[in-house]
């Protein structure tokens, strides 16, 4: 796996472990599929604050959890399972296949982490022959990249949280 | 083979397709809006994608989103159901240059049939007898009154451009023609964005009765008989039944023939429904359909054909699974169209099915996308439920219906059942006494009151 995808990953469980604290939750797994003998498999628990994780792949290193002392004041609003409703989240406005980057080999438009202004472009759709560029609806940080190079998309799939 | 289709439709005729497709052993992808992510269609197909919002013009009328759903599934062929998209010929040409097949008629029959003018030249060219009118549109009310000296009163006034009952005025005189024309053109205006009207003698108390044909796009093609569709509402069909109740075998063979031999001259491909008026004796060309109808399936039950599997297989460039000579009646069918409207206004009625119970036993068909706990949505057709019977004869089907009507459990919105239950009761309808006018005025006196 590579190093980006290890960022991603750390990214990724790092946003779980808000979660956790923020909806003020005891456990929470996810496994994320990405490929054949690609998988992440993480579980992230308050119970003596251990976070485990499990890749078949590259093992990411394991993330502690923000102590459980701390949690947010956040109102428990959206569940926690459905990044479409996370108020951050950018969704798809329409069917088709999912491109990060501008050509094969390109570097992506996007990363973890990365600043981004209203209106830059974060990925492609195509849709019948045609590359639909699908543009930031806000400016700022993109906290989570939910869908891979390659991926089909319905109408409505969460595709990145922006926050 | 096609290994694996998209059903560009929701609702009972989803399922009407994914069930023929699995019994071919053919893969299926139903799409939905987001109002249906909790379809039936959606949870029997193999596949499912999210194709836009609850608008239809945003989704089951999305072209570039239907089209995308067949790119990401690998879909090789799409079957567009009835409505929505059916009878777009532009959508039929983008599918095929995307190196889709189309399951249906080409683009080219599909757009001479969608325009009434082209359509009735090109029937009355092949044969077919048509109503005596206007040879194209009618300019002014001039030539309006012209033309009706000639064909005599009292005639319709229609938008070229029209359908669903838009558009159209009769005038029983001279003195209410020009307010009939003037109405027809400015109502077509405004619902089709095109005032061109046309002319047409109005029958007084025709039956609808429309043939089934069926062709295999390389010059042979059959009928399948009629239909009666009379009993309509505001130009919808509520009950249909096979054989038409007042058709002879010789007028059956003679208009059947008429009908197949007109498909067969065009290269016509897959299911076709000329539809006539029949007054007298004499057959009136109305229009064509150039898709599978709601109620194909009394005339799959009085055949014992699967109309959905043979417009497949004729897709697929494989010849049809019958012959005109294999075409033979057996017994009597009738479908009644449950819809979720509250009578008498026949107000839509969404909301939210607490108790669903489809009827069984022989010769009960009951194609429905209902199921316990699921939510009508507000946004398209308020078709629940097609119940189709099958008996030996007339009188047999019509005690079929009214069984398998009382099994029928639809419990938490108001549907249409309490009308089917109604309309047995009366003597014209076990006599098959009724023409296109009688539940409309059947409605007025038993249900305004």
């Amino acid at each position: 796996m590579s190093n980006k995808s290890h960022e991603s990953d750390v990214a990724f469980i790092k946003a779980l472990a808000e979660l956790l604290n923020e909806n003020d939750l005891t456990e929470l797994s996810v496994k994320r599929e990405y490929g054949e003998d690609d998988a992440l498999n993480v579980r992230v628990s308050r119970r003596g604050e251990t976070v485990t994780t499990q890749a078949s792949v590259a093992p990411a290193p394991a993330y502690a959890a923000a102590p459980a002392a701390a949690p947010a004041v956040a109102a428990p609003s959206e569940p926690a399972e459905d990044p479409a409703s996370h108020p951050g989240a950018v969704t798809s406005p329409m069917v088709g296949t999912v491109y990060m980057q501008a050509e094969p080999g390109a570097p992506s438009f996007v990363s973890v982490g990365q600043q981004v202004a209203e209106g830059d472009t974060l990925l492609i759709i195509e849709a019948m022959k045609t590359m639909n560029h699908i543009p930031a609806p806000r400016a700022g940080t993109v906290m989570r990249i939910l869908i891979e190079d390659g991926a089909a998309v319905e109408y409505g799939a969460p595709l990145m949280i922006i926050e | 083979m096609f290994e694996k289709i998209l059903i560009a439709n929701r609702g009972e005729i989803a399922l009407r397709v994914i069930r023929a497709a699995r019994e071919m052993g053919i893969a299926t992808v139903a799409v939905h809006s987001t109002a249906d992510a909790d379809a039936m269609h959606v949870r029997m197909a193999d596949e499912s994608v999210c194709i836009g919002p609850p608008s239809s013009s945003e989704s089951y009328l999305s072209i570039p989103a239907i089209i995308a759903a067949c790119e990401v599934t690998g879909a090789q062929a799409i079957h567009p159901g009835y409505g929505f998209l059916s009878e777009n010929a532009n959508f039929v040409q983008i599918v095929e240059d995307h190196d889709l097949t189309f399951i249906g008629p080409s683009a080219e029959h599909i757009r001479i049939m969608g325009d009434k003018i082209t359509a009735k030249d090109t029937m009355k060219e092949l044969g077919v007898p048509c109503v005596p009118g206007s040879e194209g549109g009618i300019a002014d009310v001039a030539a309006a009154k012209a033309l009706c000296d000639e064909i005599g009163f009292p005639v319709i006034v229609k938008a070229t451009a029209g359908g669903g009952g838009r558009g159209m005025k009769v005038a029983r005189d001279a003195d209410e023609l020009e307010r009939a024309f003037l109405t027809a053109r400015s109502e077509a205006k405004a619902a089709f964005g095109n005032d061109e009207v046309y002319i047409e003698k109005y029958l007084t108390t025709p039956r609808h009765i429309e043939i089934q044909v069926f062709g295999d796009g390389k010059g042979r093609a059959v009928h399948l008989g009629e239909r009666d569709c009379s009993l309509q509402r505001r130009h919808q069909k509520v009950l249909e039944e096979a054989p038409g109740p007042c058709i002879t075998e010789e007028e059956r063979a003679r208009i059947g023939k008429i009908c197949a031999d007109a498909c067969a001259n065009i290269n016509y491909r897959g299911a076709g429904t000329i539809e006539f008026l029949y007054e007298n004796g004499e057959f009136f060309f109305i229009e064509m359909n150039t898709r599978l109808q709601v109620e194909h399936p009394v005339t799959e039950a009085i055949f014992g054909v699967d109309l959905v599997q043979e417009q497949i297989r004729v897709a697929e460039g494989l010849p049809m699974s019958f012959t005109q000579e294999d075409l033979l009646i057996n017994g009597h069918a009738i479908e009644v169209r449950i819809t979720a409207e509250k009578l008498p206004d026949f107000a839509p009625r969404p909301g939210t099915i607490t108790q669903f119970h489809a009827p069984g036993g022989l010769g009960v068909r009951m194609d429905s996308a209902l199921y316990d706990g699921y939510k009508i949505p507000p946004y398209y057709d308020s078709l629940i439920a097609k119940l189709i019977v099958h008996g030996k004869d007339r009188p047999s089907a019509l005690n079929r219906l009214a069984r398998a009507l009382g099994e029928l459990i639809v419990d938490g919105v108001d549907t249409t059942v309490p009308l089917f239950h109604a309309l047995l009761q009366e003597e014209d309808i076990q006599t098959g006494n009724y023409n296109i006018h009688w539940l409309e005025h059947w409605l007025e006196t038993n249900l305004q009151a």
